[in-house]
């Protein structure tokens, strides 16, 4: 069933990051979905597929050996990682109006 | 001088009432005081706008909600508005276009086209704008 291999799936990749030393926060299910164009993964091509986000906490040496393992997992369609992202201040005082004189100046922003 | 003699209280009296009633004018009140110039008091214009806002301004800005990062794409070729046609500021143009730039590779959001699903959403980005 697609549900068990989804599930296995999951499993098996965090245990593969808590086994580098990864302190997984959360995991969210973003739902599944018919993807918006068709990948090729792993000599197939596929049309739906389920999206997931784990929330962690790690080294950033452990981007490259676990893209690597992720890439070798067959149910694993696309893989990424990127920053957290911080919940920035809102900090938007509008657009500051610029000087003509400004624009003018060779200088860049 | 017998006049003058009767009606010097009466006179006293009607002085004292006029002093209370009669206010100094104000030119003579300022010629006292040598520190203080009739210049312009320099302030900050109180009449100025509130400085414009773009249409993300406060609003964050993520590569998961496809819907609003569709909102700047076109529907027919899929390709980012520029910033004379969003009329947003720098950094939330920079923003949208990374999302989206993410959103594309990550499998979110189509490519060469617009999801249909978001095809009847509000028009931020008029595109007949000249350039």
């Amino acid at each position: 069933t697609p549900r068990f291999k989804m599930a296995a799936a999951l499993k098996r990749t965090v245990e593969a990051l808590m086994e580098r030393g990864a302190i997984v926060r959360n995991l969210e299910n973003l739902g599944e979905r018919s993807l918006p164009y068709k990948i090729s993964r792993h000599k197939e091509r596929h049309k739906r597929g389920g999206y997931f986000l784990i929330d962690l906490e790690a080294p950033p040496s452990i981007v490259s050996p676990m893209m690597e393992h992720l890439g070798r997992d067959i149910d694993v369609i696309r893989r990424a990682f990127i920053k957290h992202p911080l919940a920035k201040a809102e900090e938007c005082g509008g657009i500051i109006p610029v000087s003509p004189e400004e624009k003018l100046s060779s200088k860049k922003n | 001088a017998c006049l003058g003699c009767r009606a010097v209280p009466l006179l006293t009296v009607t002085v004292s009432l006029a002093a209370a009633l009669w206010a100094r004018p104000r030119r003579l009140q300022h010629e006292g005081q040598p520190g203080r110039s009739d210049q312009p008091i320099h302030m900050e214009n109180p009449y100025k706008d509130p400085p414009k806002r773009c249409v993300l301004c406060g609003i964050n800005v993520d590569y998961k909600n496809v819907q609003l990062l569709s909102q700047f794409v076109s529907p027919y070729t899929g390709s980012i508005y520029g910033r004379h046609i969003t009329g947003l500021c720098n950094k939330k143009q920079k923003e949208i276009t990374k999302a989206i730039k993410r959103a594309h590779v990550f499998g979110f959001m189509p490519i060469m086209f617009k999801n249909p699903q978001f095809l009847t959403d509000p028009k931020l980005c008029n595109i007949k704008h000249p350039e």
